[in-house]
């Protein structure tokens, strides 16, 4: 990551940290908040692939753990697994995947991060985290999280304003390799 | 399906990262205190931007609350009415009970609580994750004099403990959570039972401590300890018994208690600015 790069994506991350904080922490539905800074995660994996984007997801999991009464670590080892296979995943699939393939994916990135979340939690006897809610956290959080991935995606497109050509480079190459 | 070749580099910066988070957890949970002065130095830093952004965004959050949980609040409005005729009736009906007239002034007035000196603090978050709804955050801090493991109350009764306070704003860990345990006695009796949180929404449990021949009413209010190893001052209101089960195996009582303080739409509670003598406050309450 360039220095820009790092400046840049400290500036999204904090801004995502201090909404989630003080607006989506009382935007409730169902009683369950958006999980932006994870939804964050799982974008810079689409954008940044799997060196950025588990970075950022580290990062991104270090604010978050910073202002839970969870462990510090926890939220960055969770964000930072999904990073990173989020980041495989779009080195893995065609260039012009259905767009509705992608949003599937990202879903399914918020709820397996959350799943992890609570599963290292439990590893280590955090209490609180597995409890009667849990289904409703993921399927409403995933959902909720998932209303707010296009607005992730413009933010990390500007961090990551280069992803388009490394894409293309990443492309190119497997077709080469073909 | 060709797969591309991915270099080593992002297994081994996941690795890495991995590595330190595991670190970082294993040094939090030894209470690594530069790692606790990291949490305060970033709350800290971050809080003057947290305080423009809740300036700019908490009408919104006003407004989402009551379109939200219209309904809500006029059934808590209805219950805490039934709650208030209640108490008052009980009042009358146990006039010249002195231990119950100073755990209702306890309840009633927070003005005086116990002599001891007590701190306003308004409460500026609420949760902010999904998966712990017992924490609440205040704007007053070491800085005021508030300490770890100090008693929190609201109009009503105890509510919580300080939890991790930085310079300028601390976290309260609510009663309602089903870990954390608070030393209680009901009025009038001198059996200490220990009682913890049932989840938000229900009511709190007493499960240990309250043999078969103590005497204790449905109506009853039970009161912190205050005994050598509690982290509060005793005589606090917690909470009234709402039934009694009788554990035959144990001989025990088993009390099923509806919290006192206020906990759903507060703006203040206070802080009451008591340590005890070996303030060693770890884990749960007594």
């Amino acid at each position: 990551m360039t220095f820009l790069r790092i400046v840049k994506a400290g500036v999204v991350l904090i801004t995502l940290l201090i909404l989630q904080l003080e607006l989506f922490a009382s935007i409730r539905f169902f009683g369950v908040m958006p999980e932006i800074m994870l939804g964050a995660a799982v974008v810079s994996g689409w954008h940044g692939g799997p060196t950025d984007g588990a970075i950022l997801g580290f990062s991104s999991g270090f604010l978050v753990d910073l202002y839970l009464a969870s462990p510090m670590g926890l939220s960055a080892l969770s964000y930072a697994l999904i990073g990173y296979l989020v980041g495989i995943i779009s080195e893995l699939i065609a260039e012009d995947v259905e767009r509705i393939v992608r949003t599937v994916i990202s879903l399914v990135g918020i709820i397996l991060g959350l799943v992890t979340f609570v599963l290292f939690g439990e590893l280590i006897a955090e209490p609180n985290l597995y409890n009667k809610n849990f289904g409703k956290i993921l399927v409403v959080g995933g959902l909720y999280t998932g209303l707010f991935i296009p607005v992730l995606h413009f933010l990390l497109e500007w961090v990551f304003h280069q992803s388009n050509y490394r894409n293309n480079q990443i492309a190119m190459a497997r077709v080469q390799r073909n | 399906m060709a797969v591309p070749q991915r270099s080593s580099g992002s297994r081994f910066t996941l690795a890495i990262l991995l590595l330190t988070s595991v670190t970082l957890i294993s040094l939090d949970a030894r209470g690594y205190e530069p790692l606790a002065n990291l949490r305060k130095a970033s709350t800290a830093i971050i809080q003057p931007f947290r305080n423009i952004a809740s300036t700019v965004f908490d009408p919104v959050a006003d407004a989402w609350e009551s379109l939200s949980e219209g309904d809500t609040l006029e059934k808590e409005n209805a219950l805490l009415r039934e709650q208030l005729s209640e108490l008052l009736e009980y009042r009358v009906t146990t006039e010249g009970a002195v231990e119950e007239l100073a755990a209702l002034r306890t309840q009633l007035d927070l003005e005086n609580l116990g002599g001891h000196e007590t701190i306003v603090a308004e409460i500026t978050a609420r949760s902010v994750s999904n998966f712990d709804p017992y924490i609440i955050e205040i704007g007053k801090g070491t800085q005021s004099g508030i300490r770890e493991g100090m008693a929190v109350v609201s109009v009503g009764g105890l509510i919580g403990r300080i939890e991790d306070p930085g310079l300028r704003s601390s976290r309260v860990r609510l009663i309602t959570d089903p870990n954390v345990n608070v030393g209680v006695l009901a009025v009038g009796t001198n059996e200490i039972g220990i009682l913890s949180g049932g989840g938000v929404g229900q009511p709190l449990k007493v499960s240990d401590g309250i043999p078969v021949s103590t005497d204790v009413e449905i109506g009853s209010i039970m009161v912190t300890s205050g005994s050598e190893r509690s982290p509060y001052p005793g005589g606090f209101a917690v909470g009234t018994i709402l039934e009694i089960i009788v554990d035959e195996i144990n001989l025990e009582k088993e009390l099923v208690v509806a919290p006192t303080g206020q906990l759903e739409n507060l703006e203040f509670v206070t802080v009451i600015l008591y340590q005890p003598a070996n303030s060693d406050s770890g884990g749960g309450l007594q």
